[in-house]
This record gives structure tokens, C-alpha cells and sequence, in this order.
């Protein structure tokens, strides 16, 4: 349940804040000068804070459109990433956000047309090149679709600009107002799965496993593209068994060679994220796992994480082409 | 007297005037410390109520006083209660502050909303001197932002409060008339209560997670560990602890055991087995 509403003061009477303003009237409402004055501050906690979060309605002034980690993307040579939103509606207990951010508020950008000019400016930068943006790394793309409406302006934009494609990375079934749109070879929507074991104990408040599976297929029906995205797989005693059943969910809706692209990576941390979360949910079996450290990241040992990919990916190619498969490389 | 003498605390209410914190020592049978000189203090079943003085330099250092006296527990709550200015409030409305201005120096603290409640929640500016120049959009008053800034140096935003009951308005002061400040706050004593209840619940949360001292102190006391073992061991231990393993049945185990390394190569191996059932 949202606690109350923050809104910088200086964007209140932009279009897209009173829209979220009007929504969301019911709630106690705070003047701030600057998002970072409630998201930034040390002396939170995010556990806590994650059971009744506020919204902060907010301008992203500098930076909004970042180049992507390494490693991130399908492999094209330009990928940019930005975030229309800091923080996410579910609570994931594998995902790196719980430990980057202080605050488990909801921060919403409301300048959709600064991020639009900086993704033209990138696009262009890069003339005649396929660009990559992806959506969906400081947050859920679509989860909050309702209150954002981010689809209606970022899908007519990035089909605007010749050399742009889009990611849109989801674990929620808020696909109606895409499918008001015309679909869009440009715009891939990749869908992370976690075995039912993971989703049970790992995913709160995550849509159920057929819930997304049906969100897919009607995507599909429509003639958008779809990925898959099983990142992270997490290791428990049945994996396979529960990873071979997951892939039979999906396919037996999901046409595999209608698929745009799949991706597979096992869990892994960089060593601050996972101190931080390993502090905050210390009772966590995820972090009590036979752990190793290679570069600053933390995953499983070597051996572990080579069979676990093996497997999921032997799996994978019993159902997928195998062009469409792009597995996460992030070992230095 | 070593501090862990004091008995529990858990919560921590801080107040400027005796006169704000009557109804609380009344309500929950708080009794004055006699051990005390630089603050007045009345204790309680795992709280206690602490008068600072008029001002923000007096809030801060009572927090900061108290906070030190009891840095061995687990984590603290805290309420800051007392009277503020309004313009045009009726007196005696209770708010529950959501943002805290230091007129000062501009600085903007914002309180967690962590805690539901149905109280009217209101900003307020903390004021170094005392003002009749009401503003429409805030309270006054002369502590919260020394409360507020000294607190969040010991637990989270969420596991503070400020609490404000209107006693002085455009038309009307109480200014000080002691006994009408205690039956302005008196008068709100069931939802205050509600509240601490609310704070401490959230505290008992994060509470519950840590290691119990006595625990830590046993542990510690098999081996001599290393600082970087000292940590692998609270990471191994809360986590043990969280999915209630018997600790007791544990220590023995451990106790068999000869080096530091030994006993985190045991930890590790049952937490490893523990975990892959997810």
C-alpha cells in the first residue's frame, strides 16, 4: 500500500504530475525541492520502507539516457539504458535494486520529452548504426503502466527514430495499453521468468507464472515481439526438474520460433549489493548459498554456475532456435 | 553503573517541557530517574521519557545523550512529542509531522511514513526563537529539527516520529499555562499510544533480526576470531538464528570445535545444506 506522495515542487504543474497527482489525491501529499532530499539520505530502511512505500513524482534533470553495462543487451554494438522510474512494485529478493538505493520509495520521472530528446541526440549520434535503448533496469517497464503511461510516448517515439530499437523488460501482465497500439518490429517486450520454486519464495508480488505466459502470448497474437529473459536462474535442490517444467508452461502457449530473442544468466551480485541485501534479509536461504567472488562479483562457485547453465541451456535448445539465443556473458 | 544495569529500552520519547510529557509519564507509570544529571529521564517497561529543555540544541543533545547510553540495543524508537504554533488550526489538533524545516539553515528532513495512521500529518518549521508570524502552510515550533537531525544518527526515518498538538493559533494562546499544554497533549493520549504501538512494531522487525548480546558474547568467546571472521560469523549466526536453529544445541556443537576457522567451516556447512531448499 503507498503511504503518501511526494512531489517536487518545481513540476507541479507539469501535464504528466497533476495527471499522477489526480490519481493519486487521496493520499497525504509533501512538497520537496528535490527528489534526493527523501530517496538519498542513509538512516533508511529499505525493508521497512518496502512495506508501505511513497511515490515521489520528480524531474530527471541530467543524465537520462546512460550507456548500458557491459555485457548488457543482445549484442549490438550500441546499447543505452535509461529508467523512467527508480525502484520497483515487486519485491524481488535476488534483484540488485534492494541493495543500489537507500529508499524503497517509487520515484516517477515526469519529463518523458527530456529523456525523448536525449535518446533522438543518442540515436543520432550514432547515424546509420542499429541503437539500442533498453527500459526496465532501474525498474519494472510496464508494471505501473496505469499510473505512467510511459508505452504511449516511448513506443511512438523510438518507432520514430529510424536507427532505434527498444527493450522493454517486464514481469507484469500490463500489456492492454500496448495493445492499443500498432505493433512494432522495434519494440521487443522481454519477459524474466524464475522457476516456480524461485517465484514462490523469491518473486512477492509478482504475477503468477501463467499470468505473464497469457500477457505473452496476446502480445504475440498481436504481432509484437516478445523475449524471454531467465536471469537470474537461482539454484535450489530441484532446479532442473523446476526449470524443465517452467519451459514446458511457457511452450506449450508460446510458439518458440515467434520468439525475438532468449536470455539466460545464473544469480550474481556485485559484492556491495550483496552485503547490503544480505544485512537487510539476513534469514534469506539465497544468501546463505555457497557463494564465490570473482572480480567483485559474487555468484555461485564455478563449477555450480557451469551446470547450472549447461543444463538450462541443453533445456532451452530442446524448445528455441538457436540464433535466438543470447546467453548473459559478464565473467571478466 | 555499567549501562546494560539500566534495564531494557526500546523506545525513547523526548520531550521539551515536563508540562508535554506528563500525560506520557502518567499514562505509562514512567518513574523518575534518580542516576541522571544532565537530563530529567523517567523510565518504564522498555521505555523511557527524556525532558530536553526549550529548543533544538536541547533536543539533539538529549537524543545524542540518551542514544549513546543505550548503543548496545538492537535498535531504537523514538518520539518526539510537544506543543507547536499554527495559523489557523483549532487548538488541540494532533498532526504527525511529515516534513521538518530547520528555519536556520534551510535543511529539509522528512520523517518515514512507515507507520499507518489516521492522524492529519503536517510540516513544520523549527524555529530558534519564538514567533506570532504564522504561516498558512506549516506548524511552528522549537525542537523537531534538532530531534530529527540528532535521532537519524542512531535508527532509520522510520523508526521515528514527531508528534505535535497545536497550542497556540492566531486567536488563541496557551503560551504558559503549564496545565492546559498537559490537557492539550492528555487529551490525545490513545492515538500517541497508537502510535508508539505502530513504531514499535516496525522496531521489533528489525530487532528480531540481530544477534541477542548474550549470544554474540558466547560465541565470541569459543575462539579467537579475526575481524573478517567476526563477520563471516554474524552473517553465518543471524542467519542461523533467523531460521531457528536451536542456538543452544549450536554453541555445543561449536564448542567441540578448536579454531575460529573450524567453527565457521561448520556454520557454513549447515547454513549451505539449510539453503538449497530455498
Amino acid at each position: 500500500m503507498v503511504s503518501c506522495v511526494y512531489i517536487e515542487s518545481a513540476i507541479r504543474d507539469h501535464p504528466r504530475a497533476a495527471q499522477l497527482l489526480q490519481r493519486l489525491r487521496k493520499l497525504p501529499l509533501v512538497e520537496i525541492d528535490h527528489y534526493g532530499e527523501v530517496f538519498n539520505p542513509r538512516a533508511q530502511n529499505f525493508r521497512l520502507q518496502k512495506q508501505n512505500p511513497a511515490i515521489i513524482i520528480a524531474r530527471k534533470n541530467k543524465g537520462q539516457v546512460l550507456a548500458a553495462p557491459e555485457g548488457y543487451g543482445l549484442g549490438g554494438e550500441h546499447n543505452y539504458y535509461f529508467s523512467h522510474m527508480l525502484n520497483c512494485l515487486y519485491d524481488c529478493r535476488y534483484c540488485f535494486l534492494q541493495g543500489m538505493y537507500q529508499s524503497a520509495h517509487q520515484v516517477l520521472f515526469v519529463n518523458y520529452e527530456d529523456f525523448g530528446e536525449q535518446i533522438r541526440q543518442t540515436a543520432k549520434n550514432h547515424a546509420d548504426k542499429p541503437v539500442w535503448f533498453y527500459s526496465g533496469y532501474d525498474c519494472d517497464s510496464l508494471a505501473n503502466e496505469p499510473m505512467t503511461r510511459f508505452t504511449e510516448y516511448f513506443i511512438p517515439l523510438v518507432k520514430s527514430i529510424d536507427n532505434a530499437w527498444m527493450e522493454l523488460r517486464t514481469k507484469s501482465t500490463q500489456v492492454r495499453s500496448m495493445l492499443q497500439l500498432e505493433p512494432s518490429s522495434k519494440i521487443v517486450t522481454a519477459f524474466s521468468f524464475s522457476d516456480a520454486t524461485s517465484h514462490a519464495r523469491l518473486e512477492h508480488g509478482v504475477p503468477s507464472i501463467e499470468k505473464r505466459v497469457n500477457a505473452m502470448s496476446r502480445l504475440i497474437e498481436a504481432g509484437w515481439p516478445v523475449g524471454l529473459r531467465f536471469d537470474p536462474v537461482v539454484y535450489h535442490r530441484n532446479y532442473q526438474s523446476a526449470f524443465v517444467d517452467l519451459l514446458e508452461q511457457i511452450f506449450t502457449r508460446i510458439d518458440a520460433r515467434q520468439l525475438h530473442s532468449v536470455s539466460l544468466g545464473s544469480f550474481r551480485l556485485t559484492r556491495d549489493h550483496f552485503r547490503s541485501i544480505s544485512r537487510l534479509y539476513p534469514e534469506e536461504p539465497l544468501f546463505a548459498q555457497n557463494m564465490s567472488l570473482d572480480n567483485g562479483i559474487i555468484s555461485y562457485p564455478l563449477d555450480r554456475e557451469r551446470e547450472m547453465i549447461d543444463f538450462c541451456e541443453a533445456q532451452l535448445m530442446n524448445h528455441i532456435p538457436v540464433q535466438a539465443y543470447h546467453p548473459c556473458e559478464w565473467h571478466g | 553503573m555499567q549501562d546494560r544495569d539500566r534495564g531494557r529500552v526500546v523506545l525513547i520519547w523526548v520531550c521539551a517541557l515536563h508540562c508535554e510529557a506528563k500525560p506520557v509519564i502518567d499514562y505509562y507509570r514512567l518513574k523518575k530517574s534518580h542516576e541522571e544529571r544532565a537530563f530529567d529521564v523517567y523510565r518504564g517497561d522498555d521505555m523511557l521519557c527524556i525532558v530536553s529543555g526549550i529548543g533544538k540544541l536541547a533536543s539533539a543533545a538529549a537524543c545524542a545523550w540518551v542514544a549513546a547510553r543505550y548503543e548496545h540495543e538492537a535498535a531504537l524508537a523514538w518520539i518526539n512529542l510537544g506543543v507547536a504554533g499554527a495559523a489557523e488550526h483549532e487548538l488541540g489538533t494532533l498532526f504527525v509531522l511529515n516534513k521538518i524545516a530547520d528555519s536556520d539553515n534551510g535543511q529539509s528532513y522528512y520523517p518515514a511514513p512507515a507507520v499507518a495512521t489516521s492522524l492529519p500529518a503536517s510540516a513544520c518549521l523549527t524555529l530558534s526563537l519564538p514567533s506570532d508570524d504564522y504561516r498558512d502552510d506549516t506548524l511552528f515550533d522549537m525542537e523537531a529539527s534538532g530531534f530529527i537531525y540528532s535521532a537519524l544518527r542512531f535508527s532509520s526515518a522510520e523508526l521515528m516520529q514527531s508528534l505535535k498538538v497545536v497550542s497556540d493559533n492566531r486567536r488563541q494562546q496557551t503560551g504558559k499555562n503549564r496545565q492546559r499544554v498537559s490537557e492539550l497533549v492528555q487529551a490525545h493520549i490513545e492515538p500517541i499510544d497508537h502510535q508508539a504501538a505502530g513504531l514499535l512494531r516496525l522496531r521489533q522487525q528489525v530487532a528480531a533480526l540481530e544477534i541477542p548480546a548474550d549470544s554474540w558474547q558466547q560465541l565470541l568467546s569459543l575462539a579467537h576470531f579475526s575481524q573478517t571472521q567476526r563477520y563471516r560469523l554474524r552473517v553465518l549466526w543471524r542467519y542461523l538464528g533467523n531460521r531457528e536453529f536451536d542456538s543452544e544445541a549450536l554453541l555445543r556443537q561449536l564448542a567441540a570445535q578448536k579454531t575460529a576457522s573450524a567453527i565457521i567451516a561448520t556454520l557454513e556447512q549447515i547454513s549451505y545444506q539449510d539453503s538449497e531448499e530455498l
